[in-house]
């Protein structure tokens, strides 16, 4: 009855999905690639490479913890920018699309510089703490935008069935749009959590300890920087392709119902 | 048609334009309780702008809508309350896809009548049995064909206990084998005393069930009656005509 509607994807890591056989070797060779490379250095080479990734292993922690944070929060403000900008109300719609407009017109690092130093000039908010403000009010607006999205990609027949039957429109959303526009959401949530991992390392200029600054004070230190920023670079991709392919199960799991 | 009752709906004078397309031209029409009505004409002639305005899917440009005596479009009126009064089946079925048989039925009785999901399912499935699919309440409407998906939206729109049922060609979108079925429940229900007005093309449906046969075109309602007059003795050419095409 209707076509199968797909969201603009935009930037991020590719998901496999098992249709695309390419995509999964590329996947494949990629994993066993970075992790056989990292393996290897550290084997053969223990006496630069295994200090720096003892070293590095503390910025890994504080990336997932920039990006779990900055995910969460980046759903909820994406939510209610999303709301607002399907929102009937010219007032609310008007809001969330100024908010979308603005933000994606400033580049992350400006917005991330100009969030971080004006939090610290008037809050005296922790480091970390406004470098996940800055990344969660960044990707809330692009998040904003993949709910809308979602929430327009819903057959209108939907809303117009719920509404016949009594429900308001708080409940046609909550009880019959959203529970349906999760399953078109989530692919490309998925690609705005991986882009937001790779764009946390943004935050290393602001003084928080990610995996990249941790890397940079290490190749300071010991000038060597291209066995530090060889060992930074292979660790960002396994995590960026473990998540990818955690997407792709959620994905597959999500999609248990047919769509009509 | 008793004459002695207040219309259940009254429509007056009522205006409807999509841009420069005027889809409802001062139409008016009534429907009392029990009673039966079935809207006829070419596409593009209103009747399924003048069935969705009934419960306000449409809103109307001029005119009043009286629904159980109140003014559909009066800001003191609780349109969502009076929905539920009014069951709505469409053409495209619009079950909740992520939702089971069962859910779908029992999902507006709970949240808004607050009835127990135990007394709600009792329910659901008394209704799927006179629908006569009982044995799909556990499956998704993705697995259903399409005629059980609309005997299935048609038991959802029962579910609120409506006081009139809606039909905006129920049998449009349905395999020819199927329309059958479907008709077949619309004709129980009418049996049962439902009020029902019914926008179709299915003119055998209109014989038999019909109390009264409104047809329009270009907005306007051109001619109503029994359906014996109106099969029979249309007054107007344009509905002559209609008739000669289709029948």
């Amino acid at each position: 009855m209707t076509e199968t509607r797909t969201i603009d994807v935009g930037e991020g890591a590719a998901i496999p999905s098992k249709s695309d056989w390419g995509l999964f070797n590329a996947w494949t060779i990629s994993i066993v690639g970075a992790v056989g490379a990292i393996l290897y250095l550290i084997l053969t080479q223990p006496a630069p490479y295994k200090r720096i990734i003892y070293y590095l292993a503390d910025g890994v922690v504080i990336t997932f913890q920039v990006t779990v944070m900055s995910i969460l929060c980046a759903c909820c403000i994406g939510l209610i920018v999303g709301l607002g900008r399907v929102s009937k109300n010219k007032a609310i719609n008007l809001v969330a699309s100024t908010y979308v407009e603005i933000i994606r017109g400033i580049p992350l690092l400006v917005q991330l510089f100009y969030i971080y130093y004006a939090l610290g000039r008037f809050l005296n908010v922790h480091d970390l703490t406004a470098a996940i403000i800055a990344m969660s009010v960044c990707y809330g607006a692009y998040m904003g935008e993949v709910f809308r999205a979602g929430i327009t990609a819903i057959d209108k027949g939907q809303t117009e069935a719920a509404r016949s039957l009594g429900f308001n429109t708080k409940q046609t959303m909550f009880l019959v749009i959203l529970p349906q526009a999760w399953r078109t959401i989530l692919p490309p949530v998925g690609n705005e959590f991986i882009a937001l991992l790779k764009d946390t390392s943004l935050v290393s200029i602001l003084a928080v300890s990610d995996l990249l600054r941790r890397g940079r004070e290490f190749s300071s230190e010991t000038f060597l920087y291209f066995e530090t920023y060889t060992m930074v670079a292979l660790v960002y991709l396994v995590i960026t392709l473990i998540l990818s392919k955690g997407v792709s199960f959620m994905e597959a799991r999500l999609s248990h119902y047919v769509r009509h | 048609m008793s004459a002695t009752n207040a219309p259940i709906v009254d429509i007056r004078h009522v205006h409807k334009s999509f841009g420069s397309l005027k889809a409802l031209n001062n139409v008016s029409m009534s429907m009392s309780l029990g009673e039966k009505v079935v809207i006829i004409g070419p596409s593009g002639s209103g009747k399924s702008t003048l069935l969705r305005s009934i419960n306000k899917l449409e809103t109307v440009d001029a005119g009043t809508i009286i629904v159980d005596g109140h003014d559909i479009n009066a800001p003191t009126t609780d349109i969502n309350k009076l929905r539920m009064e009014l069951g709505m089946v469409f053409q495209s079925f619009n079950l909740f896809p992520h939702k089971t048989v069962l859910e779908n039925l029992t999902l507006a009785p709970m949240k808004l009548k607050g009835m127990s999901k135990d007394v709600a399912e009792t329910m659901a499935l008394k209704l799927l049995d006179k629908v006569g699919i009982k044995d799909k309440a556990h499956q998704y409407p993705s697995q259903l064909s399409g005629g059980q998906q609309q005997r299935v939206a048609i038991a959802r729109a029962l579910a609120m206990s409506p006081k009139i049922m809606l039909f905006d060609e129920p049998t449009s979108a349905l395999d020819p084998e199927m329309i059958g079925e479907v008709l077949d429940v619309m004709v129980t229900l009418a049996k049962e005393g439902m009020t029902m007005a019914v926008v179709t093309h299915e003119m055998g449906f209109a014989r038999e069930v019909a109390d009264r046969v409104v047809f329009m075109d270009h907005g306007t309602i051109i001619e109503q009656g029994t359906p014996e007059h109106f099969f029979t003795s249309p007054e107007h050419e344009r509905t002559k005509l209609f008739l000669s095409q289709i029948l």
